[in-house]
């Protein structure tokens, strides 16, 4: 029986994922801290992790308008929602020859601010409510990925449980996926191995795939850059938000290195697609090792020690035949 | 599932289910709609404007008589004096009278169990003389009845009656000539000598002309009153005919949905002759209507539900509640059963849809009508509207207006069905729960931003899982058997929400889950497990 199959491989289900870990582990009051973007940037401005910088906020309409003329001096940034989901409403700009392009269109003046009037209207944000509209600097992908994504900022998902990273993927932006790093939008999910951040496997639209659809380049084995750091910005950054199952987003500046681009409390489960492991096992080892959660549970282990929890957690987990 | 939310549920599907035994089984109140024996609830509801003078308001009252049994009649009189007046002729009239002021309302409700009436012609005589009390009444001309006008006599003449010996032979020829060479109009005309003429008129109109023309051949004949009630509509009034043959009248009615020789058992008789249904004096002015509600149960366990012995159910029945609001109760009592279905198709099958209980809502406005007829009324204000957004988008709008004008659009295009739709399903759509228009127009920016963000596939993916979802709760909606249930065993409710907890705890994957994760349960190899 598939259901049964899947549970022997510790496939967790969305009810699975609810119940047993965001509904318990995350609580209410914290989630403000990341579904809305100025604060998580906020947050982790304060604790010293890189981020994005911000370069213009506009909460009411009349300011929607005065976004541009703050943008003068800039010839990369990104437009989005403070409080969108899954992606949405997200608008990356390039200033080539004064012109405002996304991809290969171009966007007036005009379009800029209908869409910043859009998003503060709350046509993106989670329930609709009244958003702001944040315009922050656009990364420079580092070099050794950056072939493998000419549409967009390839980004890094590493689940954070009870402050343990257990699943790191990289989500490449595709043309499908119209330049976004979003699964179900046709971007490109590859398993990372946590203990050596070499990649493992990509995920093209649900299917198993070695290449890259676009340009054809090889995306399994390769080793991502800093990922030491990456994971110490994931764990950092989620310990903080006092949630218990995070998905922190990480991208690898070129020159800033891993910043945190935002963090998520409902983080998608097609990681488990990608790096071809279920999530139950390795959540269920770090249950193991830290005792069982309690409400409000502080953990004073140092950044260094949770990411090599993670990265035992991984390796014990990781599949027989390839160890 | 954890225990505590296994426990929750089984008691609330405990409690729901030991109330709903002890009232099938203790106070035997049954199970299922009893499909054509229940008796109706009818309500007349007559608004009167007077300006402070002496005045009155008559209604025809209905009696008892074979077919129709009125019981439990419930006038109220707001502040004027009523009396019930029984005329030789065998019609009741409910008077109201006093000093009518700027605005008074009188109810005159009562039950009624109805049978069809069977009258099959006799098909051999003799046939006796009406005696003198019918052939005055019945068989002479009169102002509203002309049987002695020259038209009528040369129309007779063109029918080539057959003689009275047959005198079924006579009325049934006078009866196909008016049912199938008069065309029946909407607002035709009700003079019978105008109706010949034309050889069209309106309902009532053919009913005098075949009236008029029955005693012109001297066949006894008068005009009835009555109501024809509906189960999912308000009564229609409506005119019939019957005549006297073999010491009984028979009952007909020539109208294109007619009946001759038998009355169904849906046409209840408020009174016969030259009368009005309502009529006032001394007013400024009067309007009045009619609701009817089928009851599922037969009057003496509707007795038995109210009987002051189980003073617990007694105050706790729906069925001592005014007809508007026990319709308006029937209505939302079914609302948990749609509930259930959308979190079985969210949480256990897993398909998204456009808002949570968007499909609920949109159901329940349209459960008047066929599903088909809904799905083509949705779309096609959402395709319009849709087309609207797209021509909205050059103008480049603020959120707020925009939705607003697209909910002028939505408002609009509804009020277009109006006047297009079936007349009497329309109106219902209209009566009790207003037509979501709100949620048209969200739904329609939500499949406009969701083709443009996640493209036009998922659009139209989602839009089909909504449709699913929609599909499956309507027929609930529309089903006479669960309105039934759920509104005598209002404790149901308490069922569903032990279920909605049940779902609630379910931790086991989603159907859409198996599907997206099925390859990892194909791979050989399978991690510690």
């Amino acid at each position: 029986m598939l259901p049964r199959r899947l549970l022997q491989r510790g496939v967790l289900g969305i009810n699975a994922r609810n119940q047993r870990y965001t509904l318990r582990v995350n609580e209410r009051r914290f989630y403000p801290l990341v579904d809305d973007k100025l604060a998580t940037k906020r947050m982790c401005h304060e604790a010293g992790i890189p981020v994005p910088r911000l370069l213009a906020v506009a909460e009411v309409n009349a300011q929607a308008k005065r976004l541009l003329p703050e943008l003068s001096d800039e010839s990369a940034f990104v437009l989005k929602p403070a409080r969108g989901a899954m992606g949405n409403g997200i608008l990356v700009l390039e200033v080539r020859d004064g012109k405002m392009m996304r991809g290969s269109r171009a966007v007036s003046a005009d379009d800029f601010v209908y869409h910043a009037a859009g998003i503060i209207s709350g046509l993106y944000s989670l329930a609709g409510h009244a958003d702001a509209a944040m315009v922050e600097e656009k990364l420079i992908t580092h070099p050794a990925i950056a072939p493998l994504a000419e549409d967009g900022v390839p980004d890094l998902r590493v689940i954070v449980y009870r402050g343990i990273p257990v699943m790191g993927m990289m989500r490449l932006p595709t043309r499908a996926s119209g330049g976004r790093a979003n699964l179900h939008q046709g971007a490109l999910g590859v398993g990372i191995d946590l203990e050596l951040g070499v990649t493992t496997h990509a995920m093209f639209r649900g299917e198993t795939t070695a290449r890259h659809p676009d340009n054809q380049r090889a995306l399994v084995g390769l080793a991502i850059p800093s990922f030491d750091d990456v994971l110490y910005t994931a764990v950092s950054a989620a310990a903080r938000t006092g949630l218990g199952y995070v998905g922190a987003d990480v991208v690898i500046d070129a020159r800033l290195g891993p910043a945190i681009l935002e963090l998520n409390a409902r983080p998608g489960l097609a990681i488990q697609l990608a790096n071809r492991a279920g999530l139950a096992p390795r959540l269920d080892a770090v249950d193991e090792a830290l005792g069982a959660w309690a409400r409000g549970e502080h953990n004073d282990m140092s950044t260094a020690a949770r990411v090599a929890l993670g990265r035992e957690v991984a390796r014990v987990a990781r599949p027989k035949a390839a160890a | 599932m954890s225990r505590a939310s296994l426990v929750v549920g089984a008691l609330l599907v405990a409690f729901g289910l030991a109330v709903f035994g002890l009232k099938l089984f203790a106070f035997e109140i049954p199970l299922a709609v009893s499909e054509g024996v229940g008796p109706w609830q009818v309500e007349l509801r007559v608004n009167v404007r007077g300006s402070g003078a002496r005045g009155s308001v008559r209604a025809l009252l209905p009696a008892s008589e074979a077919g129709q049994a009125i019981f439990e009649e419930n006038p109220t009189a707001d502040r004027l004096e009523f009396t019930v007046r029984e005329q030789d002729g065998g019609n009741r009239t409910g008077i109201w009278s006093g000093e009518i002021g700027p605005i008074h309302e009188v109810v005159y409700a009562f039950h009624v169990q109805m049978n069809a009436v069977e009258a099959p012609l006799p098909s051999t005589g003799p046939f006796p003389e009406p005696p003198r009390s019918i052939s005055v009444t019945s068989l002479a001309p009169s102002r509203t009845i002309p049987a002695d006008a020259p038209e009528v006599a040369a129309r007779l003449e063109r029918l080539e009656l057959p003689s009275m010996k047959d005198l079924p032979g006579r009325i049934r020829t006078i009866y196909q000539w008016v049912a199938n060479e008069v065309a029946s109009v909407e607002r035709g005309n009700d003079d019978p000598l105008l109706v010949l003429a034309n050889q069209e008129g309106s309902e009532a109109g053919k009913e005098f002309l075949l009236t008029t023309l029955m005693r012109g051949a001297g066949v006894p004949a008068r005009i009835v009153h009555g109501l024809e009630l509906r189960p999912d509509a308000t009564p229609r009034e409506r005119t019939w005919t019957e005549v006297w043959i073999a010491d009984r009248w028979v009952p007909m009615c020539a109208s294109p949905d007619g009946f001759f020789a038998r009355r169904p058992e849906n046409f209840l008789v408020l009174g016969r002759g030259n009368v009005a249904h309502v009529e006032a004096t001394s007013v400024v002015s009067v309007g009045h209507r009619y609701r009817s509600l089928r009851e599922h149960l037969r009057a003496d366990e509707i007795a038995n539900l109210l009987t002051p012995d189980n003073p617990v159910f007694e105050r706790l029945s729906f069925y001592r509640l005014p007809l508007p609001t026990q319709a308006a109760l029937r209505v939302l009592l079914l609302i948990p059963l749609g509930a259930v279905v959308i979190a079985l198709f969210r949480n256990v099958i897993g398909v998204q849809t456009y808002g949570t209980f968007m499909p609920i809502l949109i159901s329940l406005a349209l459960r008047e009508f066929s599903l088909w007829k809904s799905l083509a009324l949705v779309v096609g204000v959402i395709a319009f509207a849709l087309v609207l957004r797209r021509g909205l988008e050059f103008l480049r709008l603020l959120m707020v207006p925009r939705l607003s004008i697209m909910l002028c659009t939505v408002v609009l295009l509804v009020a277009a069905f109006a006047l297009v739709g079936d007349d009497t399903q329309t109106a219902s759509l209209f009566a009790g729960v207003l037509f979501p228009m709100v949620i048209l127009t969200m739904l329609t920016e939500r499949i406009f931003i969701t083709s443009a963000e996640e493209g036009v596939r998922q659009a139209v993916v989602r839009a089909g899982y909504s449709t699913a979802v929609a599909a499956t709760i309507h027929p609930i909606f529309q089903s006479a058997r669960a309105e039934y249930l759920m509104f005598t065993f209002p404790e149901l409710t308490f069922c569903a929400m032990g279920v909605l907890v049940w779902i609630g705890g379910y931790t086991g994957y989603r159907v859409t889950d198996l599907m997206r994760f099925r390859r990892l349960a194909q791979e050989q190899g399978a991690e510690a497990a």
